[in-house]
């Protein structure tokens, strides 16, 4: 039974015999409908998201303070930003951060959701357990990884001094601030990951690994060749969404270190929301804002075809 | 061999397996995972600890991992210190509103996406998705300025409308629908059901676990909502939660007590919506489609 | 003490306001048969007060009870008149700057000094002049007056300043066998002296680290230091850079060595959000070079006795300008009622309410000559009140030009360099002098 089929028969339409509206509305509606279903998504979208996007592309051609109004400069936000070292700084710290937590968390989230995938007594408490840090907010996950990573007073180093070992200057040394930020984020995303991937894994068939078996395949092959494959779409999806979360991170980093020490954790965002209200330069940090949107987009797409093309090949 | 794996179908069954203990490999994943479970919970304990231990134990310099006594006394003094029953009362409004506003707004547009074509389809949905690609502090400014316009300022639908629409949301209630077979709502078409009538008698009922997802997710991100609320509000007796812990760090005090007693109480509600929902949320997820 | 039973206050009062202003407004004060012009935005009938405002601030429980004190004394005086105080935690202006922009910003907002040029200068405020009696600025303390001031012209009111001195452990003093202090600024202890003070307590290990210094996320506070040495940080003009010679690379150097010789805690630098009077309170410092609006959270909070003593000099005497303004801004709809209120809360009586109650110098300068009756630690207090009078006229101008905030941020990236990741002096200050010709655009 195709759509044309059913769309060209018109007596099964409870308008059908009515005359004027009920009987147009009868035979158009499945062509409106979708258009007034999307339609308080697209005015809370077109409202709140694309203009003020349009309205960002357009402040990044400009120079405001938030003050007085915009003044058109054209492309110069852009070039200050590839000749701007606090900028590069900032990309790199970013780089690093993102580096540090995507494919840890990921394989982690994995790890534990492969772990949880099997019949073992306590499952649903342990998955819990994993969870709870994904439903804290930013501000009180942050609130307790700085008391715990204090100086003087953090339970870290007090359980380090308990085994002899010397405290560590977690958040006030430049070589240890980023590292701390890593751990925290580990702690937030890893249930995140862990569920996406156990619903996937649990969504994989046995007789797909029943089949596997009687082919020889087990272990590490058996999940190199027949449980990462069939995992693909999902390992899309968990590494945009960790990317996009591990570029923009702010609230953790402004909360715990502040940028600092010196320019170790300052990353992309909190420069944007300094350059926005600190230095009142809301253009420069528009033109910023647009710059990582576009590399998101182009990253993604990238990716959705390298995922495409392996699932083309496998 | 052994298969103990789970399908999508064992992991509804309820009932406790602990007659099958673990052996071999499973009892060193299992301990594995235990001793993962214990570091993952720590913090959380430590934020208990230190919001329950009376306040100069904090920093006489003697570490303990248990607290001398229980000073619940510590609570009833960080509450009093702000009007915290105002945030919860707004928190939990803005969160149950919000929830059913998402869920409406997503559950329809979803099915959209998924089960009708239509010119523009395809662009629109890649639109409002790739909005999760903008970092929201470029967006804030214009954001804030259309949504003074609206009278929205410091009120509730002022830090729900614009997050009302959440792409993510969007992006899961459309992979779930996209399983729903097609021949179902053939059917319902060629007994006459109107493009509604479909949505109502067909798609909802079978919507439960998207929906419990969306729930959990939606109360998740209203509850702990920051910088939007930070910028649209601008009374502390419209301050919710989170903001509350903010002005609870203050500008010059750090009351390692008070914020984490605050703290502990703010992570209750968003638990209880979890543990209550949980069932269905990894099925929900699992019938997303995400495969 | 004060805080428990402040809080339960707080709460209330807040709750009230919040959920039932009106009624409170209506009952609390005797209105008598009054109309419902609270709502009236317009303001102008028949010149009586009457109107609402909302005024936007950050501040410390006992400076929202200062505030809030100020409005119910004049809710009281002019029954038709509401003032709808909206107190949001110190973010760093991202709050008035978002409400400028959308074109509703509070009718009124409290300004730093350091921030007045940066918002007059782009004409956010509102010239006052006309709602001003003609020498009104003359009983103000000039450099605070100066500071409200754009091309001549006033753009806000000072109600406040303060400043910053030592406070001290006296116990862990008189440990190291300190037990006599200077009863003067100009018989402060010098540089050398100081400095002295401190390798000796850290020998002796009385605590973890001798003293912090209270600049976090305030790189402005730095300037003293290179005041007291005898430079400047701008020219006479005040049009470019004056730091890249030998008394601006002697100053980086005292204050990196603070951090060589682990003197101060590492978590201390600028971009910190460390809070020293909490260390100071728990024992971890001994000594702290920090603000009086901090007396009460460490009168509450240490158990040891404590007092304050004056700010180190060096060639000469300088200490923090610190304070605050209140200005009324582009968007009000009532500019009379606004300029009215101000002109209350900076009246004699309020100010002196308010700086009793918050702890703060007074911004009037008989007010400051004849001294005011502090409740808490008078003696103490009455240090902060003579530093006040240390702060370089030269200092507060530069700090009060409208690009300071740009030079403001050159001083925290680079000085966070020079503490924390080892970058020297010289090239600190060659940084911090371009960061400056950038910023005035020279």
């Amino acid at each position: 039974m195709n759509v044309e089929q059913v769309r060209r028969a018109p007596a099964t339409r409870r308008a059908a015999g009515g005359g004027g509206f009920r009987s147009w509305w009868g035979r158009n509606q499945r062509k409106i409908v979708p258009y007034l279903f999307i339609t308080p998504n697209l005015v809370v979208f077109t409202l709140f998201m694309f203009i003020p996007i349009i309205g960002a592309f357009y402040v990044s051609l400009t120079k405001w303070s938030l003050i007085g109004s915009p003044t058109f400069i054209g492309i110069e936000n852009y070039v200050q930003m590839f000749t701007d070292p606090n900028f590069w700084k900032a990309f790199y710290n970013t780089f690093i951060y993102t580096v540090g937590t995507v494919p840890t968390s990921i394989a982690l989230g994995l790890l534990v959701a492969m772990g949880l995938n099997r019949r073992l007594p306590g499952r649903t408490l342990l998955r819990s357990i994993y969870f709870v840090p994904v439903i804290i907010s930013l501000v009180a996950a942050a609130l307790i990884a700085a008391w715990m990573f204090n100086d003087n007073y953090g339970v870290i180093n007090s359980l380090l001094n308990a085994v002899g070992l010397k405290s560590v200057h977690w958040l006030s040394s430049a070589t240890w601030a980023m590292p701390s930020l890593i751990i925290t984020t580990l702690w937030i995303r890893l249930g995140f990951n862990m569920v996406i991937y156990l619903a996937a894994l649990q969504g994989i068939s046995p007789e797909v690994y029943d089949a596997a078996n009687i082919d020889g395949a087990k272990g590490w092959k058996l999940f190199r060749y027949v449980t990462w494959p069939l995992l693909a779409p999902t390992t899309f999806l968990v590494l945009i969404i960790n990317i996009i979360y591990s570029t923009y991170v702010f609230d953790l980093i402004y909360v715990m270190t502040g940028g600092g020490p010196g320019f170790s954790t300052t990353v992309l965002v909190q420069y944007v929301y300094q350059e926005a209200f600190q230095q009142g330069d809301m253009g420069y940090a528009s033109a910023i804002g647009v710059f990582l949107y576009v590399l998101l987009m182009v990253f993604t797409l990238f990716q959705w075809r390298v995922t495409r093309q392996g699932e083309q090949a496998s | 061999m052994e298969n103990t794996l789970y399908t999508a179908t064992e992991a509804k069954t309820k009932g406790r397996r602990l007659s099958r203990l673990p052996r071999g490999k499973d009892a060193v994943i299992w301990v594995l995972l235990v001793l993962g479970a214990i570091v993952m919970v720590f913090p959380l304990y430590w934020m208990f600890v230190t919001a329950v231990r009376p306040q100069d134990e904090l920093f006489n310099g003697h570490f303990s991992l248990f607290p001398s006594h229980l000073a619940w006394s510590n609570f009833t003094h960080a509450w009093n210190k702000l009007p915290w029953t105002r945030f919860y009362i707004n928190s939990i409004a803005i969160a149950l509103i919000a929830v059913v506003a998402t869920v409406f707004i997503n559950l329809l547009a979803g099915y959209t996406f998924a089960k009708y074509r239509f010119p523009g389809r395809d662009i629109i949905f890649l639109a409002m998705i790739s909005t999760l690609m903008v970092p929201i502090q470029v967006i804030m400014v214009p954001e804030f300025i259309i949504t003074s316009k609206l009278g929205l300022v410091n009120s509730w639908w002022g830090v729900i409308l614009p997050r009302a629409a959440e792409a993510f949301g969007l992006f899961m209630v459309r992979q779930f629908m996209v399983s729903i077979p097609d021949e179902l709502i053939e059917a319902a078409r060629l007994d006459g059901a109107s493009e509604f009538g479909i949505f109502r008698r067909v798609i909802l009922p079978l919507s439960g676990p998207v929906v419990a997802v969306l729930v959990i997710m939606t109360f998740m991100w209203r509850w702990n909502d920051f910088a939007w609320p930070l910028v649209i509000l601008q009374n502390q007796s419209s301050y919710t939660v989170p903001l509350g812990l903010n002005l609870m760090k203050g500008q010059y005090f750090t009351d390692w007590t008070g914020i984490m007693s605050m703290g502990l109480l703010s992570i209750i509600p968003i638990l209880l919506v979890f543990v209550f929902f949980q069932r269905y949320f990894i099925q929900g997820i699992a019938s997303t489609g995400l495969k | 003490m004060r805080h428990p039973t402040e809080g339960r206050k707080y709460s209330r009062r807040a709750f009230l306001k919040a959920g039932g202003g009106a009624l409170a407004g209506a009952s609390v004060l005797g209105l008598a048969g009054c109309g419902s012009n609270s709502a009236s935005k317009s303001g102008s009938s028949g010149g009586s007060k009457s109107g609402t405002l909302s005024f936007l601030v950050w501040a410390e429980p006992a400076e929202e009870k200062g505030f809030r004190d100020i409005i119910k004394a004049y809710e009281k005086k002019n029954p038709k008149a509401k003032i709808d105080l909206q107190v949001k935690p110190f973010d760093n202006y991202q709050t008035l700057t978002t409400r400028l922009a959308a074109g509703n910003a509070p009718d009124l907002a409290r300004i730093q000094y350091q921030e007045m040029g940066r918002f007059s200068s782009q004409g956010a405020l509102v010239d006052l002049s006309s709602y001003l009696p003609k020498n009104y600025g003359d009983a103000f303390t000039p450099d605070l007056w100066k500071a409200v001031n754009y091309q001549g012209k006033p753009y806000g009111v000072p109600q406040h300043t303060d400043t910053m001195a030592i406070f001290y452990n006296v116990n862990m003093l008189k440990k190291v066998g300190v037990t006599s202090f200077p009863d003067s600024p100009e018989k402060a202890w010098t540089w050398s002296q100081f400095m002295n003070l401190a390798r000796k307590l850290k020998k002796a290990r009385v605590a973890p680290y001798p003293f912090a210094v209270g600049w976090q996320t305030s790189a402005y506070r730095w300037m003293w230091f290179l005041f007291q040495h005898g430079g400047q940080l701008l020219t006479n003009n005040l049009k470019g850079p004056m730091i890249d010679n030998p008394i601006g690379v002697q100053t980086i150097e005292f204050t990196q060595n603070f951090f060589k010789e682990n003197l101060v805690p590492p978590s201390t630098s600028i971009k910190s959000n460390e809070k020293i009077e909490s260390l100071f309170s728990n024992g971890t410092i001994a000594m702290m070079l920090n603000g009086d609006w901090l007396m009460p959270f460490v009168q509450d909070h240490l158990k040891d006795p404590w007092a304050v003593t004056y700010m180190i000099r060096d060639k000469q005497t300088a200490s923090d300008l610190g304070g605050n303004a209140v200005a009324v801004t582009k968007d009000t709809k009532n500019p009379e009622l606004a300029a009215d209120f101000l002109k209350f809360l900076a009246s004699p009586e309020q100010i002196k309410q308010f700086c009793v109650t918050a702890q703060f110098i007074p911004s009037r300068k008989k007010l400051v000559q004849e001294g005011l009756d502090y409740k808490l630690r008078p003696k103490d207090m009455d240090v902060f009140v003579k530093q006040s009078s240390t702060v370089p006229p030269k200092m507060a101008a530069e700090q009060t030009i409208p690009k300071f905030g740009d030079i403001n941020q050159v001083l925290e990236d680079q000085l966070e360099a020079a503490f924390k990741t080892g970058q020297s002096a010289k090239a600190t200050a060659k940084n911090i002098s371009s960061g400056i010709k950038q910023a005035l655009g020279s």
